[in-house]
């Protein structure tokens, strides 16, 4: 009340007498209100050249501001300013606001996750040199009527970095800042945010230079003695099936396939990551790819606007009463395991063949489908031991008997809200192994692409790396602010990515011999929600709640484009063809997706640009170009929904939500979701 | 100023015995009690995206309580939304309590178990094919309107749009169709002037227009539909009756239409009209007016039947075997036994009549012997009793025309020939057919007898 009469009284006197009283001591906690008042009209009066970079300030201002207040003490003043100026945040920043309305105590924040993220972290915001100057100067004249308190929050809580505007390049030039303006789209820059980092790297020292550590993107090099045996099998192979003409034969396909890398992949060292010896199932397990990947449907690339005819089939899940939670298929496609809120697994044979143990008692009748129970938990995710599809019958009249059940997954994992991870054998249909590390329930799990190791997520805001054969974890991945929502493999297994939700909401790449962050990518404005790196290993995949699809270019570390069209709530799942040309993705819409892969001409070159001069490894501070998201290269971005021009198709399906999309080998997308009418 | 009421905390204070509370300091816990929720449901809502709903559900918030330490709920965990009922406890002082169904121990120990739910299964199908999808029952309509969006998101690559499958999939338009003002007052001006009982110029007007104009397509349906409305409610009057089914001859007329898709929306007016039990009011029209209508439906059907029967290999059987149910249905008045039987002539011929009358005369007899004897009914029996002698004429004709001059002389003559024909077809008709005195007309008649 006093403040509240005190604060009359001060008005009053900025009518007549001169103001005795100082900015904030008149104001209490509406200052921070006024302050905030005053540069958003500024900025909304601003030169249009200046307003996009400038827009930016607000959001971490808005925070700070409101965190400021409220830890003052302010909490009514508090209340006030987050429900003036939240709406203006609403569409970007959703998740955030909705962790930051409760707080009106300075001990709430204190204790918020996402306000000890903004009030212990710098948020890191890249200006051009003459907006900053604009920007100083407007605060200093207007220092004793709230000035000094953003210059306060400025000088405290952002880290703003100046740049030349000639350096920023394309990316501010007026043209590209008009198209922007039309789409009004908001979206962060590649550096901006928490983590405060260069653009893709993870060296958060701010005085760091941008060179980023050297990747091994090659594949894997095989054993010797397995590379020797798989020859073998493959020339007997050849001459028991010569190839239909017109087609090569396998060790032809092989020989080139282990030929064809390119020069300046370099492939992680075998002897870093230990593998258990090859069996004869693996050499099958070769065979069979080699087999598989000349026999597949090739899908090219966008060419002349008309993308490739992806075939997609459907499987449907009825009667789940949406206690679905996730749904896996095997890698040779005989499975299909299903994770569910009632903490149980169950797993269906796609070809209706009885799941047989054998533990069975005698004269027990296996069924086309089994339950694993053993979670105390809603299970988030499943995870089969990698396995290659069995041989389909050719259409030269062979028919083929050699479907061995040795390629067929022989492990899968799962884990669950009860925090544990669980190793289920499929010969036996029961739990092996339970992994106990994780202190909050784990939100993801995946085999490596060659089996033995496995990565986890957990809302304890870590991901871990474990060996099947060892209980406790081999490395931590640390660094992530939240949750960690997602992961996946690098297809040579040298690596792993991570995203994470609310208040974070970056990806990061992990070195799997080292246990560091490689590289940082920040871009998404929702949750994580999914990840897949392409199989020739350059490009990753990101996808977030908010319905957008992103490409990070691993080697430059850099956004290749944003990719919009599904509706909000979630791509569940994303996957590449063979040739890492096509990504399809699935998700809460109800919709399966085909993107083409290809950058638009121009950023491509850019990219290229980016990549030798990585490659020189002695980029100095010149390279700080904040490239511009580039997806609505079209520049008629209206709303989200609008789909950019690179989706090829969208398949809508029957009210059932996508939860798992993936490619076959053969390039044939699977896709599964639970009917919810 | 906190959303949740600062009363509450008073209140659990006194539950564990704090009688007075500083009022800051009720405020200031109030504050932290709404901080604390709105932290469970964010926590709350990380369990549900996980889990890949969009309803947040009581399981949901045990976790997040679980993950933030605090002992769960227990008591409200359901597969269902909860149900919240309000009592007052004083005045502007509401408290909500979870409603509990009361129930019948006994009940519930005696009634059958609850289904088992049905388990889960999946089924498979192809969402897409080569880039384009289905158009099969498992696979969503195709929405005009977010073709039109992916139209326009595509910019002006138009075959992006052709190879996501928009142009070859049929659209169906969810709207009804907009019909034009003139169409419309059109359609309106002849359904007045078909029914205008005062006005016969302007009513043949009407059926000249139907049965000439072109580019009345549009209207079909709605006609078919106004014809379906005057015959359900209008069985009282003759006068509406027969006008409907001129109506529809009139549409059968006109060759610019094309009505393969709506007979089996005409049929059944007609039908109506042909077999119906009741037909007009006999004390405005007179007993047997509806004779009158029931030929000209009779004669309507079969010219329906001529027309489409190719189109619709259904469509004759189907109506034969109407015809024919009322036939054999004694209890139907006599009107409908007339309409039937016309009906099956028209529709199926002297094969018909052969194969579907012509056996069952002997038993028709006994009704119709009885209707003859009853002087209420005579006059309507008499009306059933030419259909069926116009009838065996159509299969003498028949006979005659496929086996041209039979010799019959194996025929028993006078009272034998009598005899046996009161045996084929009854008491009632076996007089006439005697009287008409042709011989072929009878052998006709007897042809059961010489197939045997």
């Amino acid at each position: 009340m006093l403040r509240k009469e005190s604060s009359n009284v001060a008005t009053l006197d900025e009518h007549g007498q001169p103001v005795a009283l100082s900015f904030a001591d008149r104001l209490g906690g509406q200052q921070w209100f006024f302050a905030f008042k005053l540069l958003r009209e500024w900025i909304d009066n601003i030169l249009d050249i200046y307003k996009p970079e400038l827009r930016r300030l607000l959001w971490p201002l808005f925070v700070y501001c409101y965190l400021q207040c409220a830890a003052d003490a302010y909490s009514r003043d508090a209340r006030d300013f987050f429900s003036t100026y939240s709406k203006f945040f609403e569409e970007e920043h959703s998740d955030d606001l909705r962790a930051l309305s409760g707080i009106d105590l300075p001990e709430h924040v204190q204790e918020n996750e996402v306000a000890t993220i903004y009030r212990e972290n710098r948020y890191r915001l890249t200006l051009s040199k003459m907006a900053f100057a604009t920007l100083i100067e407007f605060l200093e004249t207007k220092e004793s009527e709230g000035g000094k308190q953003i210059t306060f929050l400025i000088t405290n809580h952002l880290l703003l970095r100046t740049v030349d505007r000639a350096a920023l390049g394309g990316a501010r030039s007026l043209q590209r800042l008009m198209e922007e303006k039309q789409g009004e789209e908001q979206a962060p820059a590649e550096d901006e945010g928490i983590p405060g980092h260069h653009p893709g790297s993870a060296n958060l020292d701010p005085n760091a230079t941008s060179a980023l550590n050297r990747l091994a993107l090659g594949p894997l090099p095989m054993e010797p003695d397995l590379m020797e045996d798989v020859k073998a099998e493959l020339t007997t192979e050849d001459l028991l099936h010569p190839p239909p003409p017109g087609r090569s034969s396998l060790s032809e396909q092989f020989e080139q396939r282990i030929k064809t890398e390119p020069l300046d992949d370099t492939a992680p060292p075998r002897d870093a990551i230990p593998f258990p010896a090859s069996t004869a199932r693996d050499v099958a397990m070769e065979v069979q790819k080699v087999r598989e990947n000349r026999d597949r449907f090739r899908i090219e690339g966008k060419t002349g606007g008309v993308g490739p005819g992806v075939s997609v089939t459907m499987f449907t899940f009825h009667n789940t009463f949406d206690s679905v939670n996730c749904i896996e298929f095997s890698g040779d496609n005989t499975l299909v395991a299903v994770g569910t809120a009632e903490s149980y697994i169950r797993v269906w044979s796609l070809e209706d063949r009885a799941l047989t143990s054998p533990q069975d008692p005698p004269g027990f009748q296996p069924s086309a489908s089994r339950r694993l129970i053993g979670h105390s938990g809603p299970v988030y995710a499943l995870s089969f031991s990698p396995s290659a599809a069995l041989p389909e019958p050719r259409t030269n009249g062979h028919i083929h008997t050699t479907t061995s059940p040795d390629s067929q997954p022989r492990y899968m994992l799962s884990s669950s809200a009860d925090t544990t991870i669980r190793l289920w054998s499929l010969d036996t249909w029961s739990n092996i192994v339970v992994y106990r590390s994780h202190n909050a329930p784990v939100w993801d799990v995946r085999f490596c692409p060659h089996g033995h190791y496995f990565v986890s997520a957990s809302a304890d805001r870590t991901a871990r790396l474990w060996s099947t054969p060892q209980i406790a974890p081999l490395r931590l991945f640390v660094g992530h602010d939240s949750d960690v929502e997602t992961v996946a493999w690098h297809p040579n297994g040298a690596y792993v990515f991570t995203g994470a939700g609310v208040g974070d909401r970056t990806v990061r790449m992990w070195d799997l011999v080292k246990g560091t962050q490689v590289r940082i990518f920040t871009g998404h404005a929702g949750n994580v929600t999914a990840i897949a790196c392409a199989p020739n290993g350059h490009i990753v995949a990101s996808a977030d709640d908010k319905g957008t699809i992103i490409l990070w270019h691993l080697r430059s570390g850099r956004l290749i484009k944003r990719m919009r069209g599904h509706g909000a709530g979630g791509i569940w799942s994303l996957d590449w063809s063979v040739e890492s040309t096509v990504l399809v993705s699935g998700g809460a819409d109800q919709s399966v997706r085909i993107w083409d892969v290809q950058p638009q001409k121009e950023t491509y070159a850019k990219t290229n640009g980016d990549v030798t001069k990585i490659d020189g490894a002695t980029v100095g501070g010149g390279n700080t170009s904040v490239s511009k998201p580039s997806g609505g290269g079209g520049g008629k971005l209206k709303g989200r929904e609008q789909a950019t021009p690179d989706m090829i198709s969208d398949f809508k399906t029957k009210k059932s939500p996508v939860y798992k999309v993936k490619f076959t080998q053969m390039n044939l997308v699977m896709a599964s979701g639970a009917y919810l009418p | 100023m906190s959303v949740w009421n600062p009363e509450n905390v008073i209140d659990v204070a006194e539950s564990v015995g704090i009688a007075s509370l500083n009022k800051d300091v009720v405020e200031h816990l109030a504050r932290d009690v709404e901080y604390r929720m709105s932290q469970v449901l964010n926590e709350a809502l990380k369990f549900m995206r996980h889990a890949k709903r969009t309803t947040l559900t009581t399981q949901d918030v045990s976790q997040a309580l679980r993950l933030l330490d605090v002992e769960p709920l227990y008591g409200y965990e359901s597969t269902r939304p909860l149900r919240f009922g309000e009592a007052s406890i004083g005045p502007g002082q509401p408290l909500f309590y979870v409603e509990d169904e009361e129930v019948d121990f006994e009940k519930l120990i005696n009634a059958p178990l609850p289904r088992v739910p049905r388990e889960m299964s999946f089924t498979a199908h192809w969402l897409a094919v080569e880039g384009v999808q289905p158009s099969i029952p498992q696979n969503p309509l195709t929405d005009p309107r977010s073709a039109e969006l992916a139209a326009k998101g595509s910019g002006a690559n138009s075959t992006l749009a052709a190879i996501s499958g928009n142009d070859n999939v049929s659209v169906k338009p969810l709207v009804k169709h907009v019909l034009s003002k003139e169409l419309q007052l059109y359609f309106e001006r002849i359904c007045s002037a078909v029914l205008d009982e005062g006005n016969d110029e302007y009513r043949s007007a009407a059926f000249v227009s139907l049965r000439t104009d072109t580019g009345l397509h549009q209207l079909v349906p709605y006609f078919v539909q106004f014809a379906a409305d005057k015959v359900t409610h209008n069985l009282k009057s003759i006068f509406v009756l027969s006008q409907t089914m001129q109506l529809l001859d009139a549409l059968l007329d006109n060759k610019s239409l094309y009505l393969a898709p709506y007979v089996p929306g005409i049929i059944p007016s007609v039908l109506t009209c042909l077999i119906g039990k009741h037909l007009g009011s006999p004390a405005q029209d007179g007993a047997t007016t509806h004779f009158a209508l029931r030929d000209y439906a009779a004669s309507l059907l079969s010219k329906i039947a001529r027309q489409y029967a190719s189109s619709s290999s259904t469509l004759k059987p189907r109506i034969a075997r109407s015809c024919l149910k009322s036939f054999l249905d004694s209890h139907k008045p006599y009107g409908t036994h007339y309409g039937a039987i016309l009906g099956l002539t028209m529709i199926a011929g002297a094969e018909g009549v052969r194969a579907l009358i012509l056996p069952n005369l002997k038993a028709y007899d006994m009704h119709l012997l009885e209707g003859m004897n009853d002087d209420s009914k005579k006059e309507q029996a008499e009306y059933v009793v030419q259909a069926l002698m116009r009838a065996l004429e159509m299969l003498e004709e028949d006979v005659v025309a496929m086996e041209g001059l039979t010799q019959t002389n194996g025929h028993p003559e006078g009272e034998a020939l009598s005899e046996r024909l009161v045996d084929a077809v009854g008491g009632v008709l076996a007089p006439r057919i005697l009287a008409s005195g042709r011989q072929s007309f009878i052998s006709a008649a007897l042809e059961k007898d010489l197939d045997v």
